[in-house]
């Protein structure tokens, strides 16, 4: 104690305000005060419940009453019960979807970059679903999807026989298209926005000198727009496959909590913590999900890395922070 | 800060002030409505269920009470998803001073409530004042009773040339058979989307088909295989057989994914729809939905057991009085209990069972004559956490959520995809696969 005061001692001693206006203490005063805000948000909203919920799937517990300590017990139970896994093989529609929604909004895009008549009112029109309540969405899907409603009745129309047409919701073995495609007649808009942006950054000289070239529209799109934008592309398909992995509105609002066998992930994940009140079981699917989008995450980009020798190191590096955040607060 | 310190500071004083103050409160039993502490100051908060009741019933019930206690703010604060989130609320704490107690473990009551006084004097004068019993103490006063059975539309019936109500499975399954024949309405209505309506099915697992009312509680915890077909019709593998061969038979909704709760009122009313499976609270939404509620009826549950019918009974949702509030704020929720089981009418008015054992029956119940309301009887000292721990480790969920299970049986009879002794026998290997893992013992 004795030898630091003495070390010290030789320095010219500042006054508070002295020190404080020094640039150098300046600067660091400046970062803190601005980062503290948002990283202290992190840490409370986020960090801090994804601690707590690692330390809760340990756990045997609901949320009232933990029941005692069982160690990985709750990890042992979601790998050897088929259940759980059925649920995550429902994402599998979704990512299809994913596919389709992606290949609709590229195309889509594409056509409404170049000049087309009323291409702003299609542009809008087809966003227009984006900006509509999830719940809200739901709803006009079960009623469009109900025997004798909307889709039977247009369908109706067009001369198919009402009587042949399948029950969309009630019949299992296409009951989850039917709500995957309420989840791509929502989320393709966005996506098209996002490829009508990046394609805009396109040089439009180069069309020029393609067609002066001889280059027919499909050969500007493959040879021009899809490169400048594959950047974009990227992140959309990671952004697509891991939402894919955490699907939860169409099944839970239109089949009630997902019956009749389209339970996704999330929905049992819900199930699991609120309905049977397996908080710490919960928590443990929470976590391995999180782990899978991870896995995902990174042969997606080791793929487009090695096999098609591209650099996506532009990529923004966010992509798993959405879905983790939802899991924190499961 | 030094303020904020000081305020904080006071704050604690106040609720150790609270808390060590709780001690000495009057006994429910002998409070006199109207005549004790009629100078009482509390403002109240009553967290319920009862979203359709807020701004109708409720301000005409906090009016008649306030006559008796002018100095006592009753505010009345409703859930929607009340099952779900009331639980939530619960843990937040603050969430006011009077709740219906939400699906707890029976060891957690004194977490959060105080005792009306012991199960053995209060139930001399209220039914089900078991229901939420812990270590001999009653925390949780019904708001109403309910009884099992079926409500059906009585025009449809005698247009589907039914002179007698169905007493066992066969001849219920034969009366659908006649409604789907003879008339343009469905059946039964399985009310399959909004799910709860599915897990109402849990509530004929005790007298209405054992005629036992110990069957919930003391018997399925500790038998082996219950789900097993007895042969006779009753047990909890006829109840459900009843709801797979109506499923198998197409005796309900076409598109049963697309079924519209609030819809259904009317359609029974109007006789569209042949008969629910629903507890009796039921009735009166059903009579109050549209012009024709002298067609609406009740009956026993098609169950007979040693040539005799039984109804389960049993407790609606159930105040529990906080015991994190002020003395003056617990007698005052005490007082508001009191009064609204003895004196608001509310369970006559919403076709329940009353819970003051003076009180009058409704007359939906006309039906009922010669059948026996059996509540289910509470669990033996030492169990009482058992079903609540076989539920949870079973994932079967008996009247406690588990709407799924149910469902899945709608959807493997109508599209035959698994026959119905399959899932029995998977739900009996859940059932013994949760007795092995907490170590009950099981009676061969």
């Amino acid at each position: 104690m004795a030898q630091t005061l003495t070390a010290k001692a030789p320095k010219p001693k500042l006054s508070f305000r002295e020190w404080i206006s020094l640039p150098r203490v300046q600067k660091w005063f400046v970062i803190v005060t601005f980062a503290i805000v948002p990283l202290l948000l992190l840490l409370v909203f986020t960090y801090i419940p994804f601690g707590k919920m690692i330390e809760f799937s340990l756990y045997d517990r609901s949320y009232t009453k933990i029941r005692g300590f069982v160690g990985l017990k709750n990890y042992t139970r979601i790998f050897t019960r088929s259940d759980y896994f059925d649920a995550m093989f429902l994402s599998v529609y979704y990512m299809g979807g994913a596919l389709i929604q992606l290949a609709l909004a590229l195309y889509f895009a594409t056509l409404l970059s170049f000049k087309t008549r009323a291409g702003n009112l299609f542009k809008g029109t087809i966003f227009f679903p984006y900006l509509i309540n999830g719940i809200a969405i739901g709803f006009i899907f079960k009623f469009f999807y109900t025997r004798g409603f909307v889709l039977d009745t247009v369908l109706g129309f067009l001369g198919f026989n009402p009587e042949s047409l399948p029950y969309w919701l009630r019949d299992q073995s296409i009951n989850n298209y039917s709500l995957v495609a309420t989840s791509v007649w929502r989320y393709m808009g966005q996506n098209m926005v996002m490829f009508i942006g990046a394609i805009m950054s396109v040089d439009p000289t180069l069309y020029e000198a393609a067609e002066i070239d001889g280059a027919n529209r499909w050969k500007q799109f493959l040879y021009i727009i899809l490169p400048s934008i594959k950047t974009i592309v990227m992140l959309n398909v990671i952004l697509s496959i891991t939402g894919s992995l955490s699907a939860f509105e169409p099944p839970y609002v239109i089949m009630g909590g997902g019956a009749s066998g389209t339970a996704t992930y999330f929905i049992k994940m819900h199930q699991t913590a609120h309905i049977d009140q397996r908080v710490g079981t919960a928590c443990a699917m929470a976590v391995v999900l999180m782990i899978i989008i991870i896995i995902a995450t990174i042969l997606q980009k080791l793929f487009f890395r090695f096999v098609l020798k591209e650099g996506v190191d532009d990529v923004p590096e966010r992509s798993p922070k959405k879905p983790r955040k939802k899991l924190a607060r499961v | 800060m030094k303020k904020i310190l000081s305020l904080a500071l006071c704050l604690l004083l106040l609720v150790a002030f609270a808390m060590t103050a709780s001690a000495e409160l009057p006994n429910f039993l002998d409070l006199k409505v109207g005549e004790d502490y009629t100078d009482i100051t509390a403002d109240i908060t009553v967290l319920n269920h009862r979203t359709d009741l807020k701004d109708t019933k409720f301000p005409e019930y906090i009016a008649a009470f306030k006559e008796l206690y002018p100095n006592v703010t009753v505010t009345i604060d409703t859930i929607t998803d009340y099952a779900e989130d009331s639980l939530t609320r619960l843990t937040g704490g603050n969430w006011g001073d009077i709740m219906m107690i939400p699906a707890l473990d029976k060891d957690e009551l004194p977490n959060f409530f105080i005792p009306y006084g012991e199960v053995d004097t209060l139930s001399e004068k209220y039914n089900f004042i078991d229901a939420w019993m812990w270590d001999g103490l009653a925390y949780g006063m019904p708001s109403t009773g309910n009884a099992q059975g079926i409500v059906y539309n009585k025009k449809v019936f005698e247009q589907a040339g039914i002179t007698e109500l169905p007493k066992t499975p066969d001849e219920f399954i034969a009366a659908l058979k006649a409604i789907k024949e003879n008339t343009d309405a469905i059946p039964l209505y399985t009310n399959y989307a909004a799910g709860w309506t599915m897990g109402a099915w849990d509530a004929y697992l005790g007298a209405s088909a054992n005629g036992n009312g110990e069957y919930l509680n003391q018997v399925i915890i500790h038998e082996k295989d219950p789900f097993s077909d007895r042969g006779d019709g009753t047990g909890p593998y006829a109840v459900y057989k009843i709801l797979y061969d109506a499923a198998a038979e197409k005796l309900i909704e076409d598109d049963y994914t697309t079924t519209d709760w609030e819809g259904c009122k009317g359609m029974i009313n109007q006789g569209q729809i042949g008969c629910m499976v629903l507890g009796s609270w039921a009735f009166s939404q059903m009579v109050e939905a549209g012009p024709n509620g002298d067609d609406i009826g009740y009956m026993s549950f098609p169950i007979t057991v040693d040539g005799k019918q039984y109804a389960s009974g049993g407790a609606d949702y159930s105040f529990g009085i906080s015991k994190d509030i002020t003395e003056d704020e617990q007698i005052a929720s005490m007082l508001f209990v009191k009064w609204f089981t003895e004196q608001s009418g509310f369970a006559y008015s919403e076709g329940g069972v009353p819970i003051d054992k003076s009180g009058e029956y409704p007359a939906l119940y006309a039906a009922f004559d010669g059948i026996d309301i059996i509540p289910d009887t509470p669990a033996l000292a030492g169990e009482e956490t058992y079903l609540a721990d076989l539920n949870a480790e079973s994932e079967l969920r008996f009247n406690n959520g588990g709407d799924a299970k149910v469902q899945e049986i709608v959807e493997h009879g109508f599209n035959g995809t698994k026959s119905f002794d399959d899932i029995m026998a998977d739900w009996n290997a859940r059932w013994s696969d949760a007795q092995d893992y907490l170590g009950i013992e099981v009676n061969e």
